[in-house]
């Protein structure tokens, strides 16, 4: 790999020069969908949940890619909690048997509050997942209702306070903000309310409304005022007001950490790095080829079940495709891409020409540079979509 | 045929009066048409001319009509344009003929485009028969139009002749009319050859086909002839008349209408209004009244997609081969890249050419806003002509401006009066004078700016008068006016497709107008975008685009880069396709949209 990222430590040792090798794992279950959720998951389906880990586990160990061990590994959804700690503990040491997985590597699991106690946290803990990612959303009650959770503020906390109870030492809480239900003080709380719970990492989303979504047919149809890329652009700001004061520091666009505790499998995203993905509608990388699994679960399991490949489709990228991709992840990081290195690795020329565009977009203060570095500005961090696209 | 046998007509009618009709039936009544043949409007070429109801072209067909006296006699029928643009093209048709038919809906009354016409017959003294039509229809108020009809023209009501053309009635009574009332031709049969051209149309296999009337003398085929306006000198290897099929004659008597064609390949080498001649007569007199198209109304004209403008340049080139009075230069704007600066008769020959250019040769294109042609007398003491808003220069430098005047000619039921004259007040209109046709309809008369006009006046009428008033008129000469222009620019950039030449009391309601539209149709880019109007250095009106202020994918989903990449892609493409007007993005759709003229348009 080649591609530099925001130097940071890891949970016990360095992990500095190479973004290493991340493994997903996707758990497409889910006990109710969230009015605004467009991700891989469906409701009812708990007489898949035996044959989807026993598939999961097969197709994880007939994986005929080059093995090297995990230095991260991530158990996401849909609600991975609605599966039993020692299925998701077989799942998991199906990938340490297959692939390895470092000794310091992050292991991380998403948490939806109402699916867990202190019990839960103890015997994931015990299967080998070190990290958490609870669900929270928001504290204010009106908020979590508008977006469909099933579960209260003080559930949220109480899943935060069970895991330190239970002895876990990296807790993130995922909040989603600017809401149409969203006040501005509902936003404030929510994030002191976080803090005060000591989670050590917080990944704030901008609510995204995505076609065919409940909620996007309630806008569409005018029963729920639209969201407000101003006021999301205005609490994105109070977040990291907050969250800097509290000692975090952000290091990509949505996601500010305490010192030391930036996640390591995201930060292997925005790098560029090499992962293996594993379940329904899994995405993987490996230098330059992507590929994903059949998206229904049905089709998963009965592709492992029949023995062929649980591959849907892939795309190959060449040196052409992969610089400019280079630059749109890299550039969502902190501390951006090395432009050198983009071009060592992808081609003569590379630099030269987005040149004209890169010294004017650093004149008018939206881009950054330091020696070969690039990076967004500050008060560019919101609009990166429009200031990338311009690069590729 | 001997002169004391023919007839030279043509039918005027207002759109939907039954023009076509009429002529139908009388093709059928001659027998000049079999029973078994005749379809529908049978003299209408043209797919477009059909389906809007109008004749854009004249043709011209010989009937051949046993009177009731047992005399076989020559009727030609000569068909003229029906609207507005094409008033010069009227004259011309008149002028090949010895009577007119007034073709007036029973249910409707006369309308202003006829009235005109009318006035146009009398003036080259030409014998009017009144006719009203439709008398079958349940809504025709025969009684009350044939005083109408009859007070207009100075006889009694009841030589108002009162036909059904779909049913025939009163048709065969109309022939003999024909025959007893319209004076035969008058020409020197034994003088050098002169024929009027009245129309001309360009066939992609025979090139041009010239519609003429022979005044004097006669036109033999083979026979060496000159285009005496143009210079033009040919060989004339057809002519022939329209029966209503092309049918080739060895000769064209004095009198007679025909056909002739002679290996021209553009109607702008036989125009309407030229004479005709022999080669060895060719410093003969020409017939009175030829005059070279004017366009009067000018507007840019780009293709959406910047690559189709080879596609567009050879679209007018074919355009032209069949219609004189377009005119074309290329030009190239800031905000809409290359295309032409077209000048037209006027609105409805613009949406014409612009019609068959989108439909006959597939191409998707943006016009500007319609201007009409300015002279400007700078301080300098020249005078310069400007048909594009940009070219006209810094107010330092202008001594006056003057603007084409139009006499316009609106019949209205008098329960609008009031209104009519607020709008044509509201245009600039000068009232010149009124006449009440009938108690109930009323004809007034207005000069104005025909840059009023030009947007959506016709529209306002129509809406104003619930479709009741209409409208004609006719150029009236440049007359100095207080103009400005108002440009509009975009972060201080002006964009030339959005200059427009207004007298000076609208410039600020336009500018108002733009910057508010702009502000709803350009997005929200990095940075704050002002959009001002402004005449010369002075801003007479701003808006501000401010910045935008998100535009960030929340996550990354799972890993699935290849969705994120592809979004990003697409918005690539969008900027792509985009105008960059200075550091300004603008899609193309803001133009469209901005140059639309609607009911809250530019020019209200």
């Amino acid at each position: 790999m080649t591609v530099a990222f925001a130097p940071s430590s890891s949970r016990s040792g360095e992990w500095s020069a190479e973004p290493g090798f991340g493994v997903y794992v996707h758990i497409p279950f889910c006990r109710h969908r969230c009015h605004y959720c467009d991700f891989n998951t469906y409701e009812g389906l708990d007489a898949l949940f035996a044959p989807y880990v026993d598939a999961l586990v097969t197709d994880i160990e007939r994986w005929d890619g080059e093995p090297s061990p995990a230095t991260s590994v991530f158990f996401g959804g849909g609600t991975p909690t609605l599966l039993a700690p020692e299925q998701l503990g077989r799942v998991l040491a199906a990938v340490t048997e297959r692939t390895g997985i470092v000794p310091e590597a992050e292991i991380t699991i998403e948490v939806n509050p109402e699916t867990v106690d202190e019990t839960t946290f103890t015997a994931l803990l015990e299967a080998g997942f070190n990290r958490f990612s609870i669900g929270v959303q928001s504290l204010a009650p009106h908020v979590l209702e508008g977006l469909g959770r099933t579960h209260s503020a003080g559930r949220a906390l109480e899943a935060l306070a069970a895991a330190r109870r239970a002895g876990a030492s990296d807790l993130n809480a995922d909040l989603i903000y600017g809401s149409p239900w969203e006040r501005p003080g509902d936003w404030a709380r929510s994030l002191e309310g976080v803090i005060d719970a000591a989670a050590d990492h917080v990944s704030a989303y901008a609510l995204t409304l995505e076609e065919g979504t409940p909620l996007h047919t309630l806008v569409a149809t005018g029963r729920v005022p639209d969201v407000d890329g101003d006021v999301q652009a205005d609490r994105h700001a109070v977040a990291d007001g907050y969250l800097r004061a509290a000692g975090f520091e952000r290091y990509e666009t949505s996601n500010w950490a305490q010192p030391g505790r930036a996640s390591r499998h995201n930060v292997l995203y925005w790098s560029g790095g090499n992962y293996a993905g594993f379940g329904a509608g899994a995405h993987a990388h490996v230098d330059g080829r992507r590929w994903w699994s059949e998206r229904l679960p049905r089709d998963f399991i009965s592709a492992v079940e029949q023995g062929v490949t649980t591959e849907a489709g892939f795309e190959r990228l060449d040196d052409s495709q992969r610089g400019p991709e280079a630059l749109m992840l890299g550039l969502r990081l902190k501390s951006g891409v090395d432009l050198s290195a983009l071009e060592r690795s992808y081609g003569e020329g590379f630099l030269a020409e987005r040149e004209p565009v890169i010294e004017r977009l650093v004149g008018a203060g939206l881009l950054e540079r330091s020696g070969s570095w690039l990076r967004l500005a500050e008060q560019s961090t919101m609009l990166a979509n429009d200031i990338i696209c311009r690069l590729l | 045929m001997d002169q004391e046998h023919q007839r030279a007509i043509a039918v005027i009618a207002h759109i939907d009066h039954g023009k076509s009709t009429l002529s139908d039936r009388l093709l059928q009544l001659t027998g000049t048409v079999g029973d078994r043949d005749m379809r529908a409007q049978y003299l209408d070429r043209m797919d477009l001319e059909r389906e809007r109801g109008i004749t854009i072209k004249a043709a011209a067909v010989r009937m051949n009509y046993k009177a009731n006296d047992g005399e076989i006699y020559q009727i030609n029928l000569i068909d003229t344009p029906g609207h507005v643009d094409f008033g010069y093209e009227v004259s011309r048709s008149l002028a090949a003929c010895d009577g007119v038919l007034l073709l007036v809906d029973a249910a409707q009354g006369i309308e202003a485009q006829t009235l005109t016409n009318l006035y146009l017959a009398v003036d080259a003294g030409l014998e009017v028969i009144p006719i009203l039509n439709k008398i079958d229809l349940p809504a025709a108020q025969p009684e009350k139009y044939a005083q109408e009809l009859a007070q207009l023209i100075g006889c009694g009501p009841e030589d108002v002749h009162q036909i059904s053309a779909k049913t025939g009635q009163g048709v065969p009574e109309l022939l003999e009319a024909i025959v007893e009332r319209v004076p035969p031709p008058k020409g020197e049969p034994d003088a050098p050859l002169r024929a009027l051209v009245f129309d001309s149309v360009y066939d992609a296999y025979r090139g041009v086909i010239a519609y003429l009337r022979v005044v004097d003398g006669r036109i033999k085929s083979r026979e060496e002839i000159a285009f005496i306006a143009t210079g033009v000198e040919v060989e004339a290897d057809e002519i022939g008349i329209m029966a209503p099929d092309p049918t080739p004659m060895p000769e064209l008597e004095t009198g007679e209408v025909g056909y002739l064609i002679s290996g021209i390949k553009e109607v702008r080498l036989a125009k309407v209004g030229d004479t005709v001649t022999t080669r060895n007569n060719r410093d003969a007199d020409p017939l009175p009244g030829y005059r070279e198209p004017k366009p009067m109304v000018f507007a840019g004209i780009y293709p959406v997609e910047g690559d189709d403008f080879p596609l567009l340049r050879d679209a007018l080139d074919k355009l032209q081969l069949n219609d004189a009075a377009l005119v074309y230069e290329p030009e190239s704007s800031t905000a809409l890249g290359f295309g032409f600066r077209c000048g037209f008769l006027g609105l409805l020959h613009m949406e014409i050419v612009r019609e068959r250019l989108e439909r006959e040769f597939d191409l998707s294109l943006i016009a500007t806003a319609p201007s009409v042609g300015y002279e400007i007398e700078l301080t300098s003491g020249q005078r310069i002509e400007v048909h594009n808003p940009t070219d006209m220069p810094d107010p330092s430098q202008i001594e006056d401006v003057y603007e084409p005047f139009v006499d316009v000619l609106v019949v209205t039921p008098t329960d609008y009066t009031g209104t009519v004259m607020q709008l044509c007040q509201g245009r600039r209109g000068d009232l010149q004078a009124m006449n009440y046709l009938s108690p109930e309809r009323v004809e007034i008369h207005y000069k104005m700016p025909l840059g009023e006009i030009i947007f959506d006046f016709f529209d306002q009428l129509k809406s104003k008068t619930k479709g009741y008033a209409s409208l004609d008129y006719e150029p009236a000469g440049m007359q100095p006016s207080k103009l400005v222009r108002v440009d509009v620019l975009l972060n201080a950039q002006p964009v030339d497709a959005f200059s427009t030449i207004v007298h000076r009391d609208k410039a600020y309601d336009y500018g108002k107008t733009m910057t508010e539209r702009l502000r709803k149709l350009i997005p929200r880019q990095l940075f704050d975008v002002p959009i001002q109007a402004a005449i010369g250095s002075r801003i007479i009106s701003r808006e501000t685009v401010k910045a935008k202020r998100k535009d960030v994918t929340a996550k990354c989903y799972g890993g699935d880069v290849t969705r994120k990449r592809k979004l990003l892609e697409r918005q690539k493409e969008g900027k792509r396709r985009m105008k960059q007007i200075g550091t300004v993005e603008v899609p193309q759709t803001a133009f469209i949209e901005a140059l639309r003229v609607d009911s809250d348009g530019a020019s209200s």
